[in-house]
């Protein structure tokens, strides 16, 4: 008589802890954010190093020429065109890689072969675009512009959190408050969660709406 | 503070019915501004379609001497919405700037609200909702798709409404009366469809609105809506404003 409400009951606490356990693994591997090491950062179509364009440091990362080198220290909008008029920050078309890259970097070089070939500088196959992988994506219920954040840290500079390699002045300054210290990654990875709650406290610290339709419309 | 603050003004929407001859024009922007799924024969014979805004059509008099009739009919938003307070998840709500707003990722597909409504102006998302392969890419990026089991409804373009606001913010000045408008009153050829600022009281709508032809439509739930209706002018038939108001 007990032993089948026992096994009945041990049934529902398995299940009950299979539940659970889907629960946290999906929420685990859907996140974005870096727990136990599950950040989101992609293998790219090209092995773009940010740290060779952004950083104005002098770089460990060594090119194909051996001979070290300091970063470039380009301001983000100098690629990002539409940052900071635009809701997307826009990824530059080959075409305008290429405008420096048909003379700079070694004619050898693996990524730059890649890159050269996608624009027709080399081979005849025609022009054709990188299919990057994108990391920071959002929600299709999300409506995120880049403008007015832009814009905002550019007026209140005290609001910046984290910081790219130490610069605080025009756009470069401020994309570091949502995606890190990009000069220093050879491969882009999210750092923040980037999920509602982070928005809604910015919004609340800085005064911004915190009305639903302000982002989902 | 900057201008173009949120929460500083009242948006709504003044419908010259007079104006109105009928075209549909409104239904068919509306469409394709807000990622309205295709309604099929076979959807609107169920009634399962979805149209934002409708233009009714209704006869005054018998033939020959029959005169068409149309009111073009949208969500009301408003302010004392029967919507709202059956929303289990708090997914449609009143915000500041007059809008009721209908928050897609809250919503849970009760339909409560659309049985609340007296305006029939909610729809329910039955199916996912499909474009043929030539429509692949002409969904608004500005407007979420609302998947199977959403609710949705007029937004008064609240993407353009963001916009407009933005870049006022953006340029440093108040939204100026007109610049923001709906894509049924860009689409309306004859002015029908007149959107803006309740709140300021030089307005073009705050103007038309103390038109002593105004009426809302079944005022007698006192609902309170921020769509005002501005009364068919008949030359044959002398209608004053209390008796428009049956019309609803």
């Amino acid at each position: 008589m007990l032993v089948p409400v026992l096994a009945i009951g041990a049934l529902g606490v398995v299940a009950v802890m299979g539940v659970v356990a889907a629960f946290i693994i999906t929420g685990w591997l859907g996140q974005p954010v870096p727990v136990l090491g599950f950040e989101q950062t992609f293998d790219q179509p090209i092995d773009f190093p940010h740290t060779v364009h952004a950083s104005l440091k002098q770089l460990d990362h060594i090119p194909a020429d051996g001979q070290s080198m300091s970063g470039l220290g380009l301001d983000c909008t100098f690629c990002h065109r539409t940052v900071t008029t635009q809701a997307n920050a826009g990824v530059p078309p080959v075409g305008f890689c290429a405008t420096c890259h048909q003379v700079i970097g070694a004619a050898d070089n693996e990524q730059l072969t890649i890159l050269r070939d996608a624009a027709d500088i080399i081979g005849d196959d025609g022009a054709e675009p990188v299919n990057w992988q994108r990391v920071h994506r959002l929600p299709d219920h999300v409506r995120f512009v880049h403008e007015p954040h832009i814009r905002y840290l550019t007026q209140n500079p005290s609001e910046i959190k984290n910081s790219t390699d130490g610069v605080t002045e025009g756009p470069s300054g401020v994309c570091s408050t949502c995606h890190g210290n990009v000069a220093a990654m050879e491969q882009i990875e999210q750092v923040e969660s980037l999920k509602m709650g982070q928005c809604v406290d910015c919004h609340r610290d800085n005064g911004a709406p915190t009305d639903c339709v302000a982002c989902h419309h | 503070m900057t201008t173009a603050e949120f929460g500083s003004h009242n948006w709504g929407m003044v419908v010259d019915v007079d104006k109105c001859i009928g075209c549909n024009a409104c239904v068919i922007a509306c469409q394709a501004e807000n990622n309205i799924p295709i309604n099929t024969q076979d959807r609107v014979e169920r009634a399962r379609s979805i149209s934002w805004i409708r233009v009714e059509r209704y006869w005054e008099g018998d033939f020959p001497d029959a005169k068409a009739r149309f009111i073009p009919i949208m969500c009301q938003h408003c302010e004392n919405a029967p919507c709202e307070p059956v929303c289990p998840v708090y997914a449609t709500y009143h915000n500041s700037e007059g809008n009721n707003v209908q928050v897609y990722n809250r919503c849970v597909g009760t339909r409560y609200c659309a049985n609340a409504c007296p305006y029939i102006v909610r729809f329910f998302n039955y199916w996912e909702p499909v474009w043929p392969e030539s429509l692949r890419n002409h969904l608004n990026p500005d407007v979420t798709v609302r998947s199977r089991g959403i609710m949705e409804k007029c937004s008064f373009c609240v993407h353009r409404i963001r916009r407009g606001s933005r870049q006022a913010r953006s340029e440093g000045h108040e939204v100026v009366d007109g610049a923001i408008q709906t894509a049924c009153s860009t689409a309306c050829p004859t002015s029908a469809l007149n959107f803006g600022n309740f709140n300021d009281p030089n307005s073009k709508v705050s103007k038309m609105k103390e038109d002593q032809r105004h009426y809302t439509l079944l005022d007698q739930f006192a609902t309170d809506p921020n769509v005002i209706y501005l009364a068919k002018i008949d030359a044959d038939k002398k209608v004053g404003a209390g008796e428009a108001a049956t019309h609803g």
